[in-house]
């Protein structure tokens, strides 16, 4: 009988023993692979966070703000706009993705009978406008307090395109691509009623409902109509020019910019600071690093976490092979000694020991792979999830359409990682296999012989 | 002619506690040996040293005239004895015919029929055989190494009366049908009855009785 048929023979016929070694092997496998993959994933969610939306500023000029006498800050409207020309200008100081510029109106439509709010008439019955380039960059999106539910947001190239909430199609019967005409309004206040300031109509809008949107939380204060959350209507940039409540290239409320690197905000602040075209005195700048400073936190947080697990993993399964296979060498003692008896050297006895082992690690190791997507999804969810939802990628941006990518995307090890895991694992499954065989093989086979009676 | 014998030598624990003394004895193909003595005089040592087990302190084992230490002691384990212990010494994982095959590559049915082993009680894990089964087990893996010389440590101890008798006659067939050199170490008087020669180990000396 030679070593391989011998060793199988022991594989084959110990099972109790063949499943615990494969466990310990598997677990540490499993484990060590899933947590070299969410390393990864912190590195490569990190790193998209920096390239991706991380940080914003915005500017707006049609509101001043200053201080009264006791000391009471004020805000007053002027009619200072942000232009066109302004905004190249900006553009143009550098490490700046998108620009998302945001006007606001009323409108009404027959097709559509708003949600009821307080004191609710016929004359009243309006939805907040908020136009824009890019709907997706709308704060209630980027802060996920509403998601996309159906249809496609609205992209710098839309025209006559709009976002209803879910509630709102659903009182009016409205799906995605049902065309509708948009006239204006005003929302305004006399005699304790809420009245439309523009009660002769003379501007429409044609649109199309691009898309439809869901909040997670439903407004149940007491607000007019025109205020329900989910009467706003989201809008391409023409549609308010249209119903002749603003005019192209001039932005009454505020504009956003997405910078491409949120360590760099200060900075480009700074510089967008220095344009001397741009009235400092009415324009009012703000930063927001909301997406960076919150998630690059909380991942370096689980990035150390999964290195103490790593760290954890790596001597706890060590630890659990040397006694597992130092138990298993004791055993077979006897073994070794019959084997000796019988002339067969103590090379190929220890051969067989390592052939075992190696046959029960490389198949745990080879499933230890798939199980490892399986762990590393479920705890990647766990663990990054709500970090990774808070990521927009271009394409939703850009196309309006799509989902933020998979977290499994994150959370790849390559090649060369992964055969490191296992060529370490080998070499911490031989050296254990041969230190607790020493306790054996060290002896004479008449010491052997007569420990073993 | 002798097949295996010891010239001279001599063994010590620690190089101090001397078990063997100046042994020189002589085996012959064909003649079942009984070795007698009281427990601890070294009966076992005697049997390790001559199986190559262990090395002499002094003094050397010669098979067929060649000192055993010079093809090396695994060599000759393998090649020129086999060992039967009195706790039968089966690999547990294997059946009896594996462990049969163990050491040869001879087909293990024939052997353990003429044991007398059924087919199926040769295809049964060892663990699940009587112990006279067992020996059984282990003396067909001894006569299947081919091995010419075979060393039996209290090959009866843990059987019954009548079990004992039936794996001494099977001893003395192999010496004497199948002409090998069969080495007994023992407290039977009744084992080293059945034997040709019968030496006793006292105070590290062997006699001839």
């Amino acid at each position: 009988m030679d070593v391989i048929q011998r060793a199988m023979l022991y594989i084959s016929r110990k099972k109790g023993k063949t499943v615990s070694l494969f466990l310990v092997v598997f677990a540490a496998a499993v484990f060590l692979i899933s947590c070299f993959r969410l390393l990864n994933g912190a590195e490569a969610l990190s790193k998209e966070i920096r390239t991706s939306l991380g940080a914003a500023f915005y500017i707006r000029a049609n509101t001043e703000v200053s201080m009264n006498e006791t000391g009471e800050t004020q805000v007053k409207e002027n009619n200072i706009h942000i232009t066109g020309k302004e905004i190249d200008e900006i553009m143009q100081t550098g490490d700046i993705k998108y620009y998302n510029p945001i006007n606001y109106g009323f409108a009404k439509s027959d097709r559509i009978r708003f949600i009821p709010g307080d004191k609710h008439t016929e004359e009243n019955n309006m939805g907040k406008v908020t136009a824009l380039r890019f709907s997706a960059l709308a704060p209630d999106f980027t802060e996920e307090t509403a998601v996309l539910a159906e249809g496609k947001h609205i992209t710098e190239t839309d025209s006559g395109k709009i976002l209803i909430s879910e509630r709102l199609a659903s009182a009016n019967q409205l799906s995605v691509g049902d065309t509708l005409t948009l006239t204006h309004a005003r929302f305004g206040e006399a005699d304790g009623t809420y009245i439309d300031e523009i009660p002769v109509k003379t501007a429409y809008a044609k649109v199309q409902v691009s898309g439809i949107y869901k909040r997670k939380i439903q407004d149940t204060s007491d607000k007019p109509t025109a205020g329900i959350a989910d009467n706003e209507i989201y809008a391409s940039l023409d549609v308010l020019n249209e119903l002749h409540e603003s005019a192209a290239g001039i932005y009454t409320g505020e504009v956003d910019f997405y910078i491409t690197d949120p360590a760099k905000l200060e900075t480009i602040t700074r510089n967008v600071q220095l344009l001397q075209s741009i009235d400092w005195n009415t324009h009012f700048i703000r930063t927001n690093d909301f997406q960076y400073s919150r998630i690059a936190d909380q991942l370096s947080s689980l990035g150390d976490l999964v290195k103490i697990f790593l760290v954890l993993v790596s001597v706890v399964s060590t630890v659990c092979l040397n006694l597992l296979l130092t138990l298993r060498m004791r055993g077979r003692m006897q073994e070794a000694g019959i084997l000796l008896a019988a002339g067969v050297s103590k090379g190929q006895i220890m051969a067989g020991f390592f052939l075992e082992v190696w046959s029960v690690a490389i198949v745990a190791l080879m499933l230890s792979y798939i199980a490892s997507l399986c762990v590393t999804g479920i705890l990647g969810h766990r663990m990054f999830g709500g970090l990774h939802s808070n990521l927009l990628n271009e394409e939703t941006i850009r196309a309006g359409i799509g989902d933020r990518l998979p977290i499994e995307n994150y959370l790849k090890t390559n090649g060369l990682e992964t055969l490191l895991i296992y060529f370490c694992q080998l070499v911490v499954i031989t050296v254990s296999t041969w230190v607790s065989s020493m306790i054996i093989m060290r002896l004479k086979p008449k010491e052997i012989l007569s420990k073993m009676s | 002619m002798s097949i295996i014998k010891t010239d001279h030598m001599k063994y010590s624990y620690d190089g101090s506690r001397t078990v063997l003394k100046n042994i020189s004895v002589e085996f012959e193909m064909g003649k079942i040996y009984a070795i007698l003595g009281p427990s601890g005089c070294g009966k076992t040592t005697l049997l390790s040293l001559l199986g190559g087990l262990d090395s002499p302190s002094d003094g050397q084992v010669l098979f067929q005239g060649e000192d055993i230490e010079k093809r090396g002691l695994a060599y000759h384990r393998k090649n020129n004895v086999a060992f039967i212990f009195q706790n039968y010494n089966l690999i547990d994982y294997m059946t009896a015919a594996e462990n049969v095959t163990l050491t040869s590559k001879l087909p293990p049915l024939p052997l353990l029929e003429r044991l007398g082993l059924t087919k199926e009680e040769a295809k049964r894990n060892v663990l699940k055989l009587s112990g006279g089964q067992q020996q059984r087990v282990a003396i067909a893996r001894a006569l299947a190494s081919s091995a010419s010389v075979i060393l039996a440590d209290e090959p009866t101890g843990n059987l019954d009366e009548d079990t004992a008798v039936e794996i001494t006659n099977i001893l003395k067939e192999c010496a004497h049908q199948m002409n090998k050199c069969v080495i007994i170490v023992t407290h039977s008087n009744e084992l080293a009855k059945q034997a040709d020669v019968v030496l006793r180990l006292k105070k590290g000396e062997l006699q001839q009785l």
